[in-house]
């Protein structure tokens, strides 16, 4: 298997691979900046930061598109979402942090943060998007964080394979489901814990990973530190932040975070109907989606030849095809793509839009992927509104000639 | 024919009497409801900078456009997660969110600015803390987080605290809030942080 088909490579091809490219680069700057205030206990917000905030505290914020002119994201501009915002840095501080590994194995075990590095060290680039990304853009409204375009990101994680642990402790025959839980705490103790889980078989997935390092830094305390799981080709419910406790179980984790949030109806819904609750089921994989990364919403252009370029991906899959309309999805144009093809990685579209007269324009986006998947102009509602994959648009005006 | 002018001019004359006298009692109407409705406002507002900004910024709620039901849904969902409501403050609050953010309400709403408590932010209080009436407001406003006799839960322990000898600053940062704590200025009124404080000052090691 050659590397650019691998997903998980060793870190020194990595490294090699990556020498005077982004990824190194990004280790210097303001991560550095935002590591050292974490580390010192000051807030880990940068005082200048660019994401759009959508809630104060606990911190909430998403990425701005045109980011994502950029294959991977950087970590100061990486969206960031959590229930409870991050513990004090001191209940993850290395030397006193402990992941346990209990529940249905044969070997119970505590790890410290250097007994990691006992592992094979992976990496792999991995698009990570919230549930709820897009769900502004549902009618009616769904309740929850109103998030637009940019809850998602794209970076190269590094840490060891979740697989590896679970076969150094031994899974019993009725291991089914594995429980994770992170030092995050909510401001009253009443309020339900994050508790999540995931089904064994994605556990065991060779390409589900801890990880300690988000584009070749130490992992930031606001996107997990000192460990976070990833689950290429899931939506980030699954990727469990601040990490402490692994409980492998026979059945699916208990509590408001499994059982009533992140679920998806298995069959069409209208607003405001009663849902039994056999019919809905946890959001996992991605679907197929896309966005503009240029132009931005609301730019004034040049008439003549605009450059219009974005990114696309999709769960466990390939992107096939990306097309773009300017006449409101009547007709649709195939973009080029351009870049590496990396499993779980998005891939970059270009498209050169000879531009026709002058005024308000849309451009739509829509992708395509090796299942057949192709991108709706409108998602179908669902009471959480999740995974919102509507044809991506953004309106321009062109100047005249 | 004079007569009959006259009848049904002052015909016309007590019609049009009765139409202003509705008016009228309608316009004070309004006004009543009017006064009403900012009494209530303001004291919703009170309500979510006390139990629900506690957990989390109230721009969380800010951008949401829900019908009724599912803020009703929404805030009992808070209520059996600890926010801190009676039934009457239960129905406040969601007769405050069902009118300023209804799916209807557009994308920019601007319900009338939170109310300062009377007092100027930095106004010094009249009188020396009340330690019996700190204790009442301590319980109320500061215990979810500070925990029982100021002994720290999520937020840090607050008893026997180097902050209680610096009376400005913990004036302050009850008023401004600091790091996870919300700013309490709107909530609070100087007189009674320094009622709080007070009565944190009498607490043993």
């Amino acid at each position: 298997m050659s590397q650019k088909n691998d997903p998980l490579i060793s870190r020194r091809s990595f490294l090699a691979r990556a020498a005077g490219g982004a990824a190194v680069a990004l280790t210097a700057g303001p991560i550095g900046l935002l590591l050292g205030r974490a580390e010192s206990g000051e807030p880990a917000v940068p005082a200048q930061d660019s994401r759009i905030v959508r809630v104060a505290r606990p911190y909430d914020a998403e990425t701005r598109v045109h980011e994502f002119l950029s294959w991977l994201t950087p970590n100061d501009r990486f969206f960031v979402r959590s229930h409870f915002g991050p513990p004090p840095p001191d209940q993850i501080d290395k030397a006193a942090w402990r992941l346990t590994l209990s529940g249905l194995v044969d070997h119970p075990l505590t790890l410290t943060f250097d007994d990691l590095s006992k592992f094979e060290e992976v990496s792999v680039t991995s698009v990570v998007q919230c549930s709820g990304n897009g769900r502004a853009f549902h009618r009616p409204q769904a309740p929850g964080v109103q998030w637009e375009r940019g809850a998602v990101g794209n970076a190269r994680w590094t840490g060891i394979r979740l697989r590896d642990l679970l076969r150094r402790a031994g899974l019993k025959p009725n291991a089914r489901h594995l429980q994770l839980q992170g030092a995050d705490r909510p401001v009253a103790a009443t309020v339900p814990l994050f508790v999540r889980s995931l089904p064994i078989e994605k556990a065991l997935h060779p390409d589900t990973i801890l990880a300690y390092q988000m584009n070749g830094a130490p992992l930031p305390l606001l996107h997990g530190a000192p460990l976070r799981l990833i689950t290429p080709g899931w939506m980030a419910d699954s990727c469990v932040k601040w990490l402490t406790d692994l409980t492998v179980q026979a059945e699916e984790a208990q509590g408001y975070y499994m059982q009533t949030a992140y679920r998806y109806p298995i069959r069409p819904v209208r607003p405001g109907e009663v849902i039994a609750p056999q019919d809905l089921k946890p959001v996992e994989a991605m679907i197929v989606k896309s966005l503009i990364a240029q132009p931005q919403q609301g730019a004034t252009l040049p008439s003549g030849n605009v450059m219009v370029q974005g990114v696309a991906w999709t769960g466990e899959g390939r992107i096939m095809k990306v097309e773009v309309s300017t006449d409101e999805g009547r007709t649709w144009e195939p973009a080029r793509l351009v870049g590496d093809d990396v499993p779980y990685a998005w891939r970059q579209w270009q498209f050169l839009w000879q531009t026709r007269g002058s005024g308000l324009r849309t451009i739509h986006c829509r992708a395509t992927d090796d299942r057949g998947q192709v991108q709706p102009m409108t998602s179908p509602w669902n009471p959480g509104g999740f995974l919102w994959n509507g044809a991506d648009r953004v309106r321009v005006r062109i100047k005249e000639a | 024919m004079n007569d009959r002018r006259a009848r049904l001019y002052s015909g016309h004359l007590f019609v049009l009497i009765l139409a202003a006298l509705w008016l009228a009692f309608l316009t004070t109407g309004r006004a009543q409801e009017q006064t009403t409705r900012q009494t209530a406002d303001q004291q919703t507002q009170r309500l979510l900078a006390a139990r629900c900004a506690v957990c989390h910024s109230t721009d969380l709620i800010q951008q949401q456009r829900l019908p009724r039901d599912r803020w009703e849904a929404t805030v009992k969902k808070m209520v059996h997660w600890g926010a801190q409501l009676d039934a009457t403050e239960e129905a406040m609050l969601v007769a405050y969110l069902a009118t300023y953010f209804h799916p209807e309400a557009g994308p920019v709403v601007a319900p009338p600015a939170a109310p300062r408590s009377g007092e100027e932010p930095g106004a010094a209080p009249n009188q020396p803390g009340v330690p019996a009436r700190g204790a009442a407001l301590y319980k109320h406003n500061c215990l979810p987080c500070h925990g029982e006799a100021g002994r720290g839960g999520m937020g840090p322990k607050l008893a026997r605290n180097p902050i209680l000898s610096q009376e400005d600053r913990f004036r302050a940062t009850v008023r401004q809030g600091r790091g996870a704590m919300p700013p309490w200025g709107d909530v609070l009124r100087p007189q009674e942080i320094v009622d709080i404080r007070a009565w944190l000052t009498t607490i043993p090691d």
